[in-house]
């Protein structure tokens, strides 16, 4: 029986680049929240 | 008895390694955006002290500056160049931060102004360049690709009709380069044209994101002119954004019709892959803050957050404008890109300064 070195698909892990950047935008908007993030200057 | 078989291509990156493999370009674009704000800061204070008359030179356009000049007078080493690659990411997450800044009522308004006009800019964009395409005689898919680029959204938009109509690399490297070249010319242009007319904010704002083609540029050249010409920039650029699945759709539909592409089965499932989903991510922020899930003071954090996000992004539009490479890829598409553009700027001028007489933006 042959058997597939695959059980993880290439892409399972590979988040667009989209998601990745609304992922890192809700997460420093959720450190801003919780007050981790208290004063961001500019 | 038991056989294997490997499949090629499954290599598991480590992704510790991956991210450190980003961080010399991250931190050249940080140490370039953050010299162009110093520069700009230290400009101001030396004018203000001794009493000089001189125009206030935003952060922006001292990054851009700084970027261009690095990436077109050194040889940027190439262990910078997936870092530098990041400045897409930086720009999508400044957007989605940036609604922090938009009440949903304002979305509402501005948005549905916006999103009139970018489909009258949409459908006249590619009549025009499709037009000019035929006239100098120009190949159907490059031209169908210029059209894209510069009535949607730019690179982003080239790349997924690419596939979608099955154009060759030559071609879409072509329409790229002229787009990128033009996009590099509005940063100057715009900003111009819009103080030459005493524009206000919102107008320009708006013209900036209607007629601009790469977001990246579009967000600059907002930015270069004011604070909140550069939030309604992005308002409007991200309305042409939302339009990417529903053009490239209709193009891929006709070359499939022709039989120089694939047909397309799923429309839905198309339209959501092609659907740029940071602007989601934009509208959630925007309602959470609407909703005063973030006190003042957060929203302030995160509009400040966003615009070092768009700090990075402005320096690697700098670093990646190549004047070299473009020049090398043919004079031909970019004549008829820059034909095109001055047209499609004149048009959308023509729609905002309507547009303005309606609702007096």
């Amino acid at each position: 029986m042959p058997h597939l070195e695959t059980p993880v698909p290439r892409n399972f892990f590979r988040l667009s680049l989209d998601a990745w950047a609304v992922a890192a935008a809700f997460t420093l908007a959720l450190l801003v929240r919780v007050g981790v993030l208290k004063h961001v200057p500019w | 008895m038991s056989s294997s078989i490997a499949i090629p291509n499954v290599a598991v990156q480590n992704p510790l390694s991956r991210i450190l493999r980003l961080l010399p370009g991250v931190a050249l674009l940080a140490a370039i955006g953050f010299a162009g704000k110093i520069l700009e800061q230290s400009i101001n204070r030396y004018v203000k002290a001794h009493h000089i008359v001189f125009p206030n030179i935003e952060y922006v356009l001292w990054a851009i500056v700084i970027g261009l000049l690095i990436g077109n007078l050194l040889t940027v080493p190439k262990f910078f160049d997936a870092g530098i690659a990041t400045y897409e990411f930086w720009l999508k997450a400044g957007i989605v931060l940036l609604g922090a800044r938009f009440v949903v009522g304002d979305i509402a308004k501005l948005g549905g102004i916006s999103l009139a006009l970018v489909v009258l800019e949409i459908t006249g964009s590619l009549a025009l360049m499709t037009l000019l395409g035929r006239i100098f005689h120009l190949r159907p898919k490059l031209t169908n690709l210029l059209a894209v680029g510069s009535a949607v959204c730019g690179v982003s938009a080239i790349i997924a009709a690419k596939g979608a109509i099955d154009a060759d690399d030559e071609d879409s490297s072509f329409a790229i380069a002229a787009i990128l070249a033009l996009g590099a010319i509005s940063l100057v242009a715009f900003p111009f044209v819009g103080h030459l007319f005493h524009m206000s904010d919102n107008a320009y704002g708006l013209w900036a994101g209607l007629a601009v083609d790469n977001t990246a540029e579009a967000t600059a050249a907002g930015a270069l002119y004011s604070d909140a010409a550069g939030k309604l920039a992005v308002l409007a650029k991200t309305c042409r954004n939302a339009m990417i699945g529903f053009v490239v759709l209709a193009y891929a539909i006709h070359w499939a019709k022709q039989g120089q592409a694939k047909a397309v089965t799923n429309k839905a499932r198309f339209l959501w892959e092609k659907f740029p989903k940071f602007v989601l991510g934009f509208l959630v922020i925007s309602a959470l803050v609407s909703a005063h899930l973030f006190s003042k003071d957060q929203v302030s954090n995160l509009a400040n957050l966003s615009r070092w996000a768009f700090l990075l992004t402005f320096a690697g539009v700098g670093l990646r404008t190549n004047f070299r490479q473009m020049s090398k890829q043919g004079l031909k598409p970019f004549v008829v890109g820059a034909l095109g553009e001055i047209l499609i700027a004149v048009l959308t001028l023509g729609l905002v300064v309507g547009a303005n007489h309606i609702w007096k933006l």
